[in-house]
């Protein structure tokens, strides 16, 4: 009994400290987490920064962005969404910006565990350059179009890292066609309001 | 036992990694590049510290039959803090080293040091023993990752190092490169001690 009580005590005390913690770090990890998607956003919807419109689904765990060029939110640019797919040795989540004819704005991965100097090279940047150059291919790419060389697409795959580059193609491919019709009843939704942007 | 010698054990003669064999684990997966391994270190210098500190102070109240779980939930709490406390102030570093930080609760020279130092030995002395310990560890991941780094990646610190020509070999940052760096990090550690050692013989004689 005394040891249930010393044991018991341990474990309320060290809760206690992390409550402490917690409440301070929380906010700041919240407004990080924003702010790292926020950026993300606007870096795959170029021109968004002012209009953007966050939906979540039914079970309420993804969300799409709708980015627009106005704050009036009219002049739709495009859409972008999160892409989480299996790699080689981790989850790889990809931020999506597609344009509402269905070709991509640009990718970005926000987060990766792969291979060092194989898979993590999706994430690379080369010197001299600016942005990462194997995401940038994915630049205009009609969205039937991506997947990997190896499979018959235009995406030229990462040297020893077929999987992941993979993971990625196939990954956006597939929540593109799960989030397409959506799109396209909600474009013909605001069509057929003509007096949205009216007055 | 003096200061002097606790803290010479801690980084030379009892270093966790290159002497105890001890979190080897996290040291191949964290030593890919200094960054890395000097955030990973201070993360662990960090919980050892503290640690020592609480356990020395609450020795002489701890019932010898539950001091494990005591001592791991003390562990966990300290991880845990270091956890919120990067992802909330260096998101970038805390997002490279990932898991590695929540598994420092299973680091075998926290535990190690709390159940070989900390509960036999004043507050003092435990304090010390885990900044040494703490610095003996950051000391040999650098050293490993600073190997890797170089010759896996070109860099280091991120600093490239040599010209565009330069072809990494990619095969010191997988974690085979890890096992092969240690391998000549204890091999050479080794032959020193023996060098001293047959120095050392005729003396004695």
């Amino acid at each position: 009994m005394r040891f249930v009580v010393i044991l018991g005590l341990v474990t309320a005390l060290s809760a206690g400290a992390l409550a402490l913690v917690n409440q301070i770090t929380d906010p700041v990890i919240q407004t990080r987490g924003r702010e790292a998607l926020a950026a993300a956003v606007t870096l795959v919807l170029p021109g968004s920064e002012g209009g953007l419109i966050l939906t979540h689904d039914q079970n309420g765990e993804t969300g799409y962005f709708a980015g627009f060029r106005n704050p009036d939110t009219t002049d739709l640019i495009g859409y972008a969404f999160r892409s989480s797919s299996q790699g080689y040795s981790s989850t790889i989540q990809t931020l999506v910006g597609v344009d509402s004819s269905g070709s991509i704005l640009a990718i970005h991965v926000l987060s990766q565990q792969e291979t060092p100097g194989l898979g993590t090279r999706c994430q690379e940047i080369r010197r001299g350059e600016t942005e990462p150059w194997w995401q940038a291919q994915f630049k205009g790419k009609r969205i039937s179009e991506v997947a990997v060389d190896k499979d018959n697409g235009i995406i030229q795959s990462i040297t020893g890292a077929t999987i992941t580059s993979r993971a990625i193609t196939d990954g956006i491919r597939k929540q593109v066609h799960g989030l397409l019709p959506r799109w396209n009843t909600e474009a013909k939704g605001q069509a057929s309001r003509p007096n949205r942007s009216g007055s | 036992m003096k200061i002097k010698e606790v803290i010479s054990k801690g980084i030379w003669t009892e270093n966790p990694v290159f002497r105890l064999m001890l979190g080897i684990c996290p040291t191949l997966a964290t030593s890919t590049s200094v960054q890395n391994a000097i955030g990973m270190g201070i993360a662990v210098i960090f919980v050892l510290t503290f640690s020592n500190l609480l356990i020395s102070l609450i020795r002489s109240i701890v019932p010898d039959k539950i001091r494990i779980p005591i001592f791991i939930s003390i562990i966990a709490t300290f991880v845990t803090i270091v956890d919120l406390i990067m992802a909330a102030y260096v998101p970038d570093l805390h997002k490279s080293l990932g898991l590695f930080i929540p598994l420092i609760v299973v680091n075998c020279i926290i535990l190690g040091r709390a159940e070989a130092f900390a509960y036999k030995n004043t507050i003092l002395f435990s304090v010390i023993d885990g900044i040494a310990m703490g610095i003996g560890f950051t000391v040999a991941l650098s050293l490993i990752a600073t190997f890797r780094e170089i010759l896996g990646n070109g860099t280091w610190l991120g600093n490239p190092l040599f010209g565009s020509s330069f072809e990494p070999a990619l095969l010191m940052i997988l974690p085979s490169g890890a096992f092969f760096t240690i391998a000549f990090i204890i091999a050479f550690l080794n032959d020193l001690d023996q060098r001293r050692k047959r120095h050392d013989k005729p003396a004695v004689q």
